[in-house]
């Protein structure tokens, strides 16, 4: 494939992933924050939120498992996912994360494990996403490409 | 869900009527209850029923709804029908009770009367025949004493003549006694030789017989042996004797019943023909016999009565006499009975033949062997057969001792009767009686009565029935109306407790919603700061993004309102106290809402009272809120006129100047006054200790006013004057709600006040507090000793008297125009009068004006200031560039300052400029601009003065001055539109800085558009001094006096900027520098050197974090919690010690880092972190700074947005507050501002 090709298709998928509400605004500014001094940032950064979210879901089902479920540790855990899902800009997963909490704080243990469910489901699925999109940044690298910066152009 | 959707409604109208009318009737209720449970069922059946949608949600709620108030139908109705059926049951129950009173002791009474009677009745005939049978005996006994008397007289007569005298003796006792004895059928004497003597009375033919027999037939002798055979013939003597006379002859001769007279002759007559003839075989024994008998000639029985005559020696029986008597008289007296009192009596032997009845039925049977007794089951009449028979059936043989029997309901035929037998016990003729009444004799009538009161009772409870259940219904009708309302009561309850719970959702809701939408307004005001930070902007687009720059900031601060609202909602409202500029603030409310008046044909004024504190304390959001919900509201409903706001003090200590107020304000003021002295002294001192203030205001608007009965019901929420007005102007009705909380909450009060002329006037007050060096700084210019004079030519009439009024107050006499005409004229008269000496007359002006001009024309060398609205300009034609040569004629009398509208268009400001007017101010004119503008005209004719004398560089300074005058105005438009936050004085100055960075970076000619957008962002404009190259008639010798003016610019700058107020400091170039960096792709390091402590627990949060820093510079360490956040600091501060006493001991690896770094210049804490939270480890820095008297500056990382958010940072030590996602520019000015301020 083309490079010229392939950076209209990563720009197209970026584009897509912003109006389908996967990333929002601090994604961009992530990606501003990569440079020569640190060229992976994004994909470290990502990569470290995978990490601590896969680690947060599973403390977090783990959590909801217990017959007396601790809501403020469950708390605790979505505030912290909410925290971090935020910083990397994927939108959608802090949203589940509010509407989470919120049951949090009924203590609706039901509606809590079907929210977690959500967040698992959104979580994947920006994970895909974002995989593919680094996937695809690589590709064009490989290719010798350079990785076309999204503007602030939403 | 097409399907679905499809469903809902008919379910919908099914149930809806369950609703719809709570109050129908029984049956309409019991159909709901039908078409509900239905209704409910075909849910239950339904297969989709089990989707989740909101919609199903809401209507299992309904159907809830609807099933509680069918129970509760059910219950009332069950409730009801329990009432009634007890009240029938009571009912039923007395009636039957009193019926059976009734019925049962008039029944026992009759019955016992009853039996009385029978009983009575039926003694009397036993007596009778006891007194029958008495007298038979009595005569039997008489006459057989008689007998035996004279048998003993003539004892063994041995003679035919003794035997005849015998006879003849004998029969004339027997006739003696049975003529005594009327009653007596027959007496007979059977002698022992077979004579036969008998006197018989035939009762219907009344004769009287005797029979006797053949006397030639006996012989006397026969008695010897009938003496001596007499144990032997005692058996023999009977019957064959006497069927051994059977051949005899028997004669009957009439008699005279009286006398005893033959009447007739005798004729014979067989034996046994009439009468019957006791024979001695009916005394068997020797003893009295008594036997009924019947006889031929007599149709009743009779009863006979047989006795032996026994001779001298009491050993034989010589004679027989028999009596008998006709039971006829019993009969009679039956008869007679039964006559009376209706009923049947009749009289049997034991064995059941009939003796006598009351009845007329035989008593004897004809058989053919004579007549017979009969029995009782076979009499004639059927009353007595069927008493008999019933009788027998129930005791056959068996009657109970005694025979007494007393039946009272033996049903004979059809009819109920009486039956009472008595058994009359002879020892030789027992007898029973029977009497059988009918029942309906006795108890006809009390039966008869007892129906009828049955029917009686029974129509009356049942009308009792009727009327109680009617009464219940009522009754429970009305129970169960206030059941319905209690329901509904609870209902609406539990309504309002859902909507209470669903604002909590949304004050939630709006708590979590702030950041996001928090995020994309910051996004958006950064992007547009970094526009403007752009050069290769032309004007009009530069203008434009400020525009929206504005607008955005407005619509922040709108966000900021909203999210606050939901505070003030739940009562979480804090007011904030803080300094501010209240007439700026105002001013600047007044220039944002003229831009829409300007479209409504509205004139917006502003008219504060010199007296009012340029700084007061208290909410500036808040306040300036009040005030543009008001002028908002004022807009929407004024179509024409004007709307002014006007503003005074009243200080406590100071009285209030009557004159600063507008005539029709005074009245309700001092009854406001009034009002306030009364609620109390307390507030005052209190107002006097606080150093509070009370500030009045009025905003006045012509607009259609509002009822006074709803002056006090506009402040209740979603309430409006008039409902029509949601249609027509929009709105919630949640504006005056909102500005009456907050300007309670500021101590003050808010009301509708009654004006002269239409519109409407809202009043206020607030409590503001004063600094407390609130010194007022008034300082005015002394206009008056500059000579000033203005001619003020503006459209709008109010704006214009209010200005010129508070010219003249400080002593700068004004004239006014409205429109050009009048303009022209005063011009005219001002300087052609002049110069021509006043002869010019065809010019005629009004007299007071006149005088005015005059009297301005008096003064000495005056500076005239002419404000031109531009409306007066005939801007539709070219007119008005003819109009603005005309006006050029005097520029070089007269200053000229141009009032522009927002929509005048660049080529209009471009001509202006050309021609050389440089002083225009948008509308509306205000005090603070009319100050801007006398104070740059008087510095100009100074200047200009100056210039005339040969002192040429006092030109720069003036100018330097004038920037002075535009540098502060350019600060307090940012202060202005900023309210409070932070972040948007950040970025304000950022911009601001970033330019004069830039500017001083480049220092030439491209720095003007910048210095110009500066100068745009007041609202005065001085556009000659700032754009020289768009100024066609630009001086060359300014151009090159430029980099100078920069210097003297920026040092105003500084000096402005070390003012304390303000909260950003750029104190240095480099500074300026730093801050102009703050646009990241310019990669310059701002935070150069800057060493930060990153407690951060999210790994994420953490690496994004540490990146920006770093970019940006600074020295970046991170720690995972709270606990090492503590640690770390600790480490330093114990690592400065150590250091101090040149110890070098060191701990761990990252205590060594730390350690060996110089102290941290600032701590970025996340407020929820694991093992010790931000607020904890803010907390115990702070107690170990306490020792050192360090304060290393900690911001708050948190992704709660709330205030109250902040408030808690705060509280617990933090300088300042971040919100997640981190921004970029806030962060940045956060974190220079805190260093430069520890610094």
């Amino acid at each position: 494939m083309e490079v010229g090709q392939m950076q209209r298709r990563l720009m197209d998928y970026t584009k897509s992933l912003f109006m389908e509400g996967f990333l929002d605004g601090q994604f961009l500014q992530l990606q501003q924050l990569q440079d020569e001094s640190n060229p992976d940032f994004v994909v470290e950064v990502v990569s470290l939120f995978f990490d601590d979210s896969e680690k947060l879901l599973n403390d977090l089902t783990m959590a909801l498992d217990q017959p007396n479920v601790d809501f403020k540790k469950v708390d605790a855990h979505v505030h912290q996912l909410k925290g971090s899902s935020s910083s990397i800009g994927a939108q959608r997963v802090k949203n589940a994360c509010i509407a989470f909490r919120n049951f949090c704080e009924e203590q609706n243990t039901e509606a809590c494990l079907r929210c977690l469910q959500q967040v698992k489901q959104e979580y994947y699925l920006a994970k895909n996403k974002l995989e593919s999109l680094f996937r695809l940044e690589q590709q064009i690298v490989a290719a010798g490409g350079s990785v076309p910066i999204m503007e602030m152009g939403f | 869900m097409a399907e679905k959707s499809f469903e809902t409604p008919p379910r919908r109208s099914e149930t809806s009527p369950i609703l719809a009318s709570p109050m129908g009737t029984p049956l309409r209720k019991v159909f709901n209850r039908i078409s509900g449970i239905a209704s409910s069922w075909g849910r239950k059946t339904d297969p989709q029923g089990r989707r989740i949608f909101h919609r199903d949600v809401e209507q299992e709620e309904f159907q809830h709804a609807s099933a509680h108030c069918l129970s509760s139908y059910y219950s009332v109705f069950v409730a009801r029908l329990a009432i009634m059926v007890m009240l029938a049951i009571l009912i039923g129950l007395l009636t039957i009770l009193t019926w059976h009173f009734t019925r049962i002791y008039t029944t026992k009474s009759l019955n016992t009367l009853a039996f009385g009677l029978r009983y009575e009745l039926l003694q009397r005939p036993i007596l009778r025949m006891w007194n029958i049978l008495n007298s038979t005996s009595e005569i039997t006994t008489a006459q057989v004493k008689l007998s035996e008397y004279v048998i003993r007289r003539y004892n063994n007569p041995t003679t035919q003549a003794e035997q005849v005298e015998l006879y003849q003796m004998m029969k004339d006792i027997t006739w003696a006694l049975f003529s005594s004895r009327k009653a007596l059928n027959a007496i007979t004497i059977n002698y022992k030789n077979g004579f036969v003597q008998a006197f018989h009375r035939d009762h219907r033919s009344n004769n009287t017989f005797y029979i006797y027999s053949d006397l030639a037939n006996y012989s006397i002798s026969g008695s010897e042996s009938y003496d001596s055979k007499m144990p032997s013939l005692r058996q023999g003597w009977n019957d064959q004797y006497i069927r051994g006379n059977v051949s005899a002859t028997w004669y009957r001769e009439p008699l005279d019943p009286v006398s005893g007279e033959r009447t007739g002759k005798p004729l014979p007559i067989p034996p046994d023909d009439l009468i019957n003839i006791a024979g001695p075989s009916q005394v068997p024994d020797g003893v009295a016999s008594w036997h009924v008998a019947v006889s031929k000639s007599i149709d009743s029985p009779l009863l006979s009565a047989a006795l032996p005559v026994w001779d001298s020696s009491n050993t034989s029986i010589v004679a027989v006499v028999g009596v008998t008597t006709a039971l006829y008289s019993v009969g009679q007296l039956m008869k007679e009975l039964v006559e009376v009192h209706s009923g049947y009596i009749y009289l049997t032997s034991q064995e059941g033949y009939l003796l006598a009845t009351s009845t007329n039925a035989p008593l004897l049977k004809n058989t053919t062997k004579g007549p017979k007794l009969m029995m009782a089951v076979d009499s004639e009449d059927h009353v007595i057969r069927m008493g008999a028979q019933w009788l027998q059936k129930a005791y056959g043989n068996k009657f109970p001792p005694g025979h007494v029997v007393h039946v009272e309901n033996a049903n004979l035929g059809r009819q109920h009767y009486y039956i009472d037998s008595f058994f009359l016990n002879l020892k030789r003729l027992p007898m029973v009686g029977v009497i059988i009444i009918p029942r309906k004799y006795i108890m006809g009538k009390a039966d008869e009565r007892a129906f009828r009161t049955l029917v009686i009772l029974i129509s009356a409870s049942l009308c009792i029935l009727v009327i109680g259940c009617v009464c219940i219904l009522i009754l429970t009708n009305g129970v169960s109306k206030e059941m319905k309302l209690r329901a509904e009561l609870i209902s609406h309850l539990d309504a309002r407790r859902r909507a209470e719970a669903s604002s909590n959702y949304k004050s939630q809701f709006l708590a979590n919603m702030s950041h996001e939408l928090r995020t994309p307004m910051a996004a958006v005001i950064g992007l547009l700061d970094i526009l403007i930070c752009d050069d290769c902007l032309t004007n009009e687009q530069y203008a434009m993004v400020t525009q929206i720059r504005k607008c955005s900031t407005a619509l922040l601060r709108l966000l900021n309102n909203i999210l606050d609202l939901s505070k003030v909602e739940s009562g979480k409202l804090v007011l904030e106290d803080a300094e501010f500029d209240l007439g700026r603030e105002l001013e600047g409310l007044v220039d944002m809402f003229s831009v829409q008046c300007i479209n409504h044909n509205v004139e917006t004024v502003l008219d504060l009272s010199d007296d009012i504190p340029k700084v007061v304390g208290g909410d500036s959001a808040r306040v300036v809120q009040v005030f543009a919900n008001l002028i908002s509201n004022s807009i929407k409903f004024t179509t024409s006129g004007h709307i002014i706001l006007r503003g005074w003090c009243e200080n406590p200590n100071v009285s209030i100047d009557p004159g600063k107020l507008s005539p029709d304000t005074k009245k309700p003021l001092s009854a406001l006054k009034s009002k306030l002295k009364q609620h109390g002294n307390h507030m005052k001192k209190a107002s006097k200790r606080d150093n509070k203030m009370i500030l009045w205001f009025e905003v006045d608007d012509t607009g259609c006013g509002i009822d006074p009965s709803k002056w006090e019901s506009v402040f209740e929420s979603f309430e409006q004057a008039d409902p029509s007005t949601t249609r027509t102007h929009g709105g919630t009705g949640l504006g005056l709600c909102i500005v009456r909380t907050l300007v309670h909450k500021m101590g003050g009060e808010i009301k509708v006040v009654k004006k002269n002329g239409p519109g409407t006037l809202m009043r206020l007050f607030l409590l503001l507090s004063t600094p407390a060096d609130g010194i007022e700084q008034h300082s005015q210019v002394e206009f008056a000793k500059h000579s000033v004079a203005v001619i003020l030519a503006l459209h709008g009439s109010m704006g214009r008297l209010i200005m010129s009024q508070w010219l003249s107050r400080n002593g700068v006499p004004t004239l006014e125009a409205s429109e050009w005409n009048e303009l022209t004229q005063i011009l005219h008269e001002l300087f052609h009068a002049r110069t021509r000496n006043g002869f010019d007359t065809h010019y005629s002006l009004g007299e007071p004006l006149r005088s005015k001009v005059h009297s301005l024309q008096d003064m000495r060398n005056p500076v005239y200031i002419i404000v031109v609205d531009l409306g007066l300009l005939d801007l539709s034609t070219i007119i008005w560039k003819e109009q603005l040569n005309f006006l050029d004629k005097f520029s070089g009398q007269v200053n000229f300052a141009w009032v522009l509208n927002h929509d005048t268009s660049n080529a209009i400001k471009m001509e202006l400029r050309r021609k050389g007017h440089i002083l225009m101010v948008n509308k509306p004119l205000y005090k603070a601009k009319m100050l801007h503008i006398l104070e740059a005209v008087i510095k100009d004719s100074y200047a200009e003065r100056q210039k005339r004398s040969p002192n040429g560089t006092k030109g720069t300074a003036k100018e330097g001055d004038s920037h002075e005058c535009l540098e502060i105005d350019s600060n307090h438009f940012e202060t202005c539109s900023s309210d409070d936050d932070t972040f948007e004085i950040g970025g304000a100055n950022s911009v601001s800085s970033a330019d004069t960075g830039e500017q001083q970076r480049e220092g030439t000619v491209k720095s003007s558009p910048s210095n110009c957008q500066t100068l745009k962002n007041c609202l005065v404009e001085f556009t000659g001094l700032g754009s020289e190259l768009n100024n066609l008639r630009a001086e060359e010798d300014q151009c090159t006096g430029r980099p100078k003016l920069h210097d003297t610019d920026q040092d105003a700058k500084c000096e402005n900027s070390n003012s304390p107020d303000q909260l950003l400091v750029c104190s240095s170039p480099k500074d300026r520098d730093n801050s102009y960096a703050s646009k990241p792709a310019n990669g310059q390091k701002s935070l150069e050197g800057i060493r930060i402590l990153l407690a951060e627990d999210t790994p994420v949060l953490q690496r994004v974090a540490t990146i920006m820093l770093e970019k940006m510079g600074a020295t970046v360490i991170a720690v995972g919690d709270g606990l090492q956040a503590v640690d770390a600091l600790n480490c330093v501060l114990d690592g400065e010690e150590y250091r101090r006493e040149s110890s070098l001991q060191q701990r761990s690896r990252l205590q060594t880092e730390i350690c060996a770094s110089p102290l941290y210049d600032l701590i970025l804490m996340d407020c929820q972190m694991p093992k010790m939270d931000g607020y904890e480890a803010t907390k115990s820095i702070r107690k170990s700074e306490e020792a050192t008297g360090w304060h290393i500056p900690i911001v708050a990382l948190t992704a709660h947005a709330m205030s109250s958010d902040e408030a808690k940072c705060l509280e617990v030590g933090m300088d300042a507050y971040l919100t997640k996602p981190i921004d970029y520019n806030l962060m940045v000015s956060t974190i220079l501002s805190l260093t430069e301020r520890s610094a």
